[in-house]
């Protein structure tokens, strides 16, 4: 099935959807503007324009379900920059909605979790500005109905990033994190950029309706090279091997900032634009083998990461990338996985933020403790978290029906059936979850209490607990809900195409039930190295291998070593020549145009008797030109 | 000449919105006379405004009327399309400066006193006030619209006047530094009494050429005299002198930043803006209309004279250190751009083109820099307005907002895009491309290029350095500074955001051209 | 024949302009620029007894009257700032500069 016509629609909430962008935009530009004035409400101000464009979203969803399928793209004409120059548009379509629905609803509990995790802290205004920020930044990427107002919200989400990661600037760690997060992803998005340069060569447009309609035109290798260069975008912002390494350190951000962005939002853009540009890969088929590639490594390199953390957070972290890796290695497929790909991200989305919004909370308990051998036997302490934390876990091994149980089991048959081998490392990658998640777990809320003397853990307030539980539902019934009856995939087709045949989900075919033994086996594992077993306050050395995961596979040596030393030596040789060369060059010009000026400047004495002899000057000039050319 | 002259025929209803600019002047006039002192300034501040809103209603009336298709005034004045398009855009930028004047802060109580003295002490006790500032400022209103729209050279020469006179009073009635205010009124004067001269002496020449001082009689006497072409060169050149001195067109430049800076600055923001536009309007008429005919002839000349503005416009810019000169040097290189469209001239379309591109930029810019101005108006010390620029240092730190609107003006004079520089300049040099300048247009682009360097520098000057321990204040801007700094503000932004509707009201109004 | 005229009115129009360059006595200054005025006004009136018709000479009572508006307003500037600074002389009005 292809994707349907794009209609231009006005009216009733869809016509209103720049709303949902603008909300929360002028909710950051009151609060940065604003200043200290707005400390006193900043937070309530901010949470109110996160809600309020959720439910923008939310009739605008109703009101797209009560149109056709086949009229359910709707493409909304917003700004006009003078005709033949710049024409801005909005698309509503079920994928952009979907996402919508996902970046707000998330986005609006993980603002209200944060009124409580940032009480005490001085800049919580600020913090809830660019949190502001992002949600509009992230809601303009999914809504634009061309690239170059999608790379706008890319850059916008890529600065609301950066700005949270280093919000704790004072924390030289944090400043370095930011930085670093900032280069990565400047690296993926010069890749984007070119990619959206060699779009606008070959289609002389970046609306997606005229590049789409006309991908079927240009030639495979033309496809094939726009479709790396996305993909290299899609990298740097997804943190997808070979571009992961700053994910890691963005950990040193707030943790409501780690839910949002980096696990439930920002870190799936990568997914959105390889699905939006599905008509460029379908092109290209060499393009997509590299995306399912692409995929595959990161899981596995994500999972085999989450192994060696024993930072709370940086386990996470190699999960969520693990994650988005089965999202990339879905969307690599085709029309086939489109479907699961979105259903898995929305489903991750919320049982990722969950665990990560817990993990603030266990942090939260154990003054900002995050190493995980210092907590242990906190499931008594902290109730409601342990409860909501291990809803989440569930979900994401996949325990059957809950919400990954749907969507990871989806990708993974439709790869089986796509490539075997891919399939199954896959499925090997689903075993290695159930390993880290449950040595998480354990590590955590089980086994002997290993506390600093100075922690006394509690349970969070209200405002934390409510986000949590919320959320821990959606980590329940989501994945059922969506996957069940193919009732996604459905809504999904007139957006993004949808293979021929629907898939029919089988729960315990071979490959469901070799996955659920895998977890199994890995979860017992982890059980009997970490919950029965005492864990030592300090790592042990370990293997070689563990030594290699918890060095981040030598991602950042890799990176140093390839990258960096090269990269200083060029720069050494590029700044030489720049002294020598180019500097010179732009220097002289600049000097020469400022020594220009001072010298000019000099004519203009002050005495009004040489200015009267310029104008007389000037006249002779004049006159003498216009005789020359008048009698030629 | 038979003995009898006739009464000439005058459409009052179309000439109705400088009339009611000039009645309202002279009424000011007479409250001078005859209204207690106390009560002055309470008459004249609603005098103004209501005239000036009244005749920019007149204005659209007239337009919405249908646009008359003969000048008017047995040939004198010209009320065409692009003539009720700069009324409009004058009397707007007129009626913001006016909102700008607080002449208790802007203007000297007793320009007579020496500086200093008792009786300056004496005219602050009793809180004198020149309140001769509204009428003065209408005459000269009133001159900027009689100038764009003169169809003869005689009538254009009298409006130059009407509208210089009163300038060079308003000049020197700035409440500080009154020896710089002073001296921008003497020079301003003397230079602007000796240009004018020139453009007398061009339009004596032309009349020898031609038989007549009116524009169409003029181009019909291109083609048919014959043997007189120095006197017609000559002629052409004066007048060309005349007009580009007004505008600050290099080499007539010189007088631009001494007097931009030494005036108060109300009345700085009103010739940058309102003079401006009226100088282009004339300018526009002059050769486009009267020697429209020898264009072949005049844009070489023009060519040069423009690539000379932006260059020494932009170039000078770079190392000047006080912020209103600094304006009047950006107001220098915008002269040269919109020159660029002045040369873009050929077919009719193309005609049409280059003067909607005009009338575009000239609202644009004029809005633009009524703003900077209001904005300096607000910047103070304790001598004043804090001209210098080092007094700048760190200004976006104390108060963001204000800093955040000048940095946006000066993005706006520099062209970025969604401000409404530049989609002036876009309009401007695509016409230029399109009637063959295109070298014009890459000079036009380096020299954008080279200014924007000067506005970035302000702006990182305000943003990334740490403000001086004494610096200068922000005050609390009257309702009427607020008012024009977010008018121009909106302006700014509106037009760099929506600006078609404004380009087809400019493309409207010069779809007819100017009449003849 | 009248060509005489419009020579004398050119000389009269140069000696002007050159009085403005070189004299420094503001008043004088402006009695150059006004001799400038004349000189068109000569040659207005010329040229309306070459041409045969009257726009010439009635031009130059325009140009009469706005040279009297003008010397109005130029000797209360001149005269305010001679009061000012004790002198005429132009070149000593020059802070404005650079």
């Amino acid at each position: 099935m292809e994707p349907a016509e794009i209609i231009q629609h006005s009216g009733g909430a869809i016509g209103a959807a720049w709303l949902m962008i603008a909300l929360p935009l002028v909710g950051a530009a009151i609060l940065l503007l604003g200043g200290r004035r707005t400390d006193r409400f900043g937070h309530l101000l901010g949470v109110l324009m996160a809600v309020a464009s959720f439910a923008v979203a939310a009739l605008s969803f109703v009101q797209l379900l009560g149109l056709a399928p086949g009229e359910r793209r709707r493409g909304i004409e917003l700004y006009d920059f003078v005709p033949g120059l710049a024409k801005v548009g909005l698309l509503v379509d079920p994928l952009s909605i979907s996402f919508c629905l996902l970046i707000t609803g998330v986005g609006s509990l993980i603002h209200i979790y944060s009124i409580g995790y940032m009480a005490h802290d001085p800049n919580r205004r600020r913090f809830f500005a660019y949190l502001n920020l992002f949600v509009a930044a992230m809601l303009l990427l999914v809504l634009a109905d061309n690239y170059v107002a999608l790379f706008v919200g890319w850059e916008g989400v890529g600065l609301a990033s950066y700005l949270l990661i280093g919000f704790w600037q004072h924390k030289p760690s944090a400043a370095t994190a930011a930085k670093k997060a900032f280069i990565v992803n400047r690296v993926g998005d010069f890749g984007l950029l070119i990619g959206l340069f060699t779009i606008f060569a070959t289609f002389h447009t970046l609306a997606f309706n005229d590049v789409f309609a006309n991908a079927s035109k240009a030639s495979s290798g033309t496809l094939t090279a726009i479709g790396l260069l996305l993909l290299v975008g899609a990298c740097g912002k997804s943190a997808q091997l070979p571009l992961q390494s700053w994910l890691l350190d963005a950990m040193e951000g707030p943790t409501p900032v780690s839910a949002l962005i980096h696990a439930a939002t920002m870190v799936t853009a990568g997914v959105y634009l390889i699905v939006r540009s599905g008509p460029i890969y379908q092109g290209a088929e060499t393009a997509q083998l590299v995306v399912t590639i692409v995929g595959v490594a990161t899981l596995l390199a994500g999972a085999i990461i989450g192994t060696a953390k024993d930072d709370i957070k940086k386990a996470l972290a190699g999960s969520t990338m693990s994650q988005i890796g089965y999202m990339v290695l879905a969307a690599g497929i085709g029309p086939a996985g489109y479907a699961f790909a979105i259903a898995h991200l929305i489903t991750h989305g919320f049982f990722k933020a969950d665990m990560f919004l817990g993990a603030g909370s266990v942090m939260h308990a154990m003054n900002d403790e995050v190493d995980m051998r210092k907590y242990g036997a906190l499931r008594k302490v902290m109730p409601v978290t342990f409860a909501t934390f291990a809803i989440g876990y569930l979900a994401i091994i996949g325990f059957p029906l809950l919400s990954g149980y749907f969507t990871k089991d989806g990708i993974i048959e439709t790869v089986m059936e796509h490539n075997a081998v891919l399939g199954w490392l896959a499925v090997l990658g689903a075993g290695i979850t159930g390993f880290y998640m449950s040595r998480l777990v354990f590590m955590t809320f089980f086994g002997a209490k290993r506390w600093e003397p100075t922690a006394h853990p509690h349970e969070s307030p209200a405002v934390m607990t409510w986000p949590l539980v919320i959320l821990s539902v959606g980590a329940i019934g989501l994945g059922a809900f969506l996957v069940l009856g193919n009732r996604f995939m459905t809504f999904l087709a007139p957006a993004v195409g949808a293979p021929e045949e629907m898939p029919s989900f089988h729960p315990f075919s071979l490959t469901g039930l070799a996955t659920l033994a895998l977890v199994a086996v890995g979860a017992v594992f982890a059980w009997f190295r970490y919950g029965a077993a005492e864990v030592p306050a300090v790592a042990p050395r370990g293997s070689f291998l563990t030594t290699f995961a918890r060095r981040d596979l030598y991602g950042d040596a890799l990176n140093e070593a390839l990258f960096m030393r090269p990269g200083q030596w060029l720069t050494r040789l590029a700044v030489f020549f720049d002294n020598r060369g180019v500097d010179g060059l732009v220097n002289g010009l600049a000097a020469g145009i400022g020594g220009t000026s001072g010298r000019l400047r000099r004519i203009q004495t002050g005495f009004v008797r040489s200015y009267a002899l310029s104008i007389f000057l000037g006249a002779a000039i004049l006159a003498g030109a216009w005789l020359v050319v008048g009698n030629l | 000449m038979n003995g009898t002259i006739e009464a000439p025929t005058i459409e009052y209803a179309l000439l109705a919105p400088m009339l009611v600019v000039f009645g309202a002047a002279i009424v000011g006039v007479l409250v001078e006379a005859f209204a207690p002192r106390y009560l002055r300034s309470a008459i004249h501040l609603p005098l103004t405004l209501l005239s000036l809103a009244g005749a920019f209603a007149l204005a659209v009336w007239q337009a919405l009327k249908g646009v008359p298709t003969k000048p008017a005034a047995m040939g004198a004045v010209a009320v065409d399309g692009p003539a009720l398009f700069i009324w409009g855009t004058i009397l707007v930028l007129a009626f913001v400066s006016v909102l700008l004047i607080k002449d208790e802060e802007h203007f000297v109580g007793s320009a007579a006193a020496l500086p200093g003295s008792a009786e300056e002490e004496q005219s602050l006790v009793e809180r004198a006030a020149h309140t001769e500032v509204y009428p003065l400022l209408l005459f000269a209103v009133g001159g900027m619209l009689l100038f764009p729209a003169a169809n003869d050279l005689l009538v254009a020469f009298v409006a130059l006047e009407v509208m210089s006179l009163p300038l060079y009073l308003l000049c020197g009635l700035a409440r500080r530094r009154r020896l710089l205010s002073q001296e921008a009124a003497v020079k301003y004067f003397l230079l602007g009494a000796f240009s004018s001269a020139f453009f007398l002496y061009g339009t004596a020449l032309l009349y020898g050429y031609a038989g007549s001082v009116d524009l169409a009689k003029i181009n019909l006497a291109l083609g048919s005299v014959g043997g007189q072409d120095t006197l017609l060169y000559i002629g052409a050149a004066m007048l060309g002198v005349g007009l580009l001195f007004k505008i600050g067109a290099a080499p007539f430049q010189a007088w631009k930043p001494d007097v931009y800076q030494g005036s108060p600055t109300p009345i700085t923001a009103l010739m940058a803006s309102g003079t401006l536009v009226a100088a282009f309007g004339a300018l526009l008429r002059v050769f486009w209309v009267g020697l429209g005919g020898l264009d072949w002839d005049w844009r070489p000349v023009f060519y040069g004279v423009a690539i000379l503005t932006m260059v020494v416009g932009a170039i000078l810019a770079i190392t000047q250190t006080d912020i209103k000169r600094m304006l009047a040097y950006s107001s220098i290189a915008h002269g040269g751009f919109l020159l660029v469209g002045v040369i873009a001239t050929g077919s009719a379309a193309q005609n049409t083109a280059a003067l909607s591109g005009l009338l575009f930029y000239l609202v644009a810019y004029g809005f633009t820099t009524v703003g900077a101005f209001a904005v300096v108006t607000m910047v103070r010390d304790a001598g004043g307005e804090a001209w210098h620029l080092s007094r700048w240092a760190g200004l976006g730190k104390r108060s963001p907002l204000l800093a955040g609107t000048f940095a946006f003006f000066l993005l706006a004079f520099a062209g970025i895009p969604l401000t409404s520089g530049f989609f002036g300049k876009y309009a401007v040099f695509q016409a230029a491309v399109s009637g063959g300048a295109l070298p014009l247009v890459i000079v036009g682009v380096v020299a954008s290029a080279v200014a924007a360097f000067f506005y970035v520098r302000v702006i990182v000057l305000m943003f990334f350095s740490d403000p001086a321990a004494d610096g200068p204040s922000v005050v609390l801007p009257s309702r009427g500074t607020a008012a024009v700094v977010g008018i121009a503000a909106l302006a700014t932004v509106v037009l760099g955001v929506f600006p078609q509707p404004l380009l087809d009201l400019a493309h409207s109004a010069a779809q007819s051209l100017f009449v003849r | 024949m009248t060509t005489h005229y419009l020579v004398l009115s050119a000389l009269l129009f140069a000696i002007g302009g050159v009085g403005v360059l070189v004299r420094r006595n503001a008043i004088v200054v402006f009695m150059c620029v006004e001799l400038m005025l004349n000189a068109c006004n000569l040659a207005f009136v010329t040229f309306a007894r070459q041409n045969g018709n009257l726009d010439g000479q009635l031009i130059a009572f325009f140009v009469m009257i706005v040279a009297a508006a003008e010397v109005v307003i130029g000797l209360a500037i001149i005269v305010t700032i001679f009061r000012t600074r004790r002198s005429a002389s132009v070149d000593d009005a020059s802070l404005l500069k650079y």
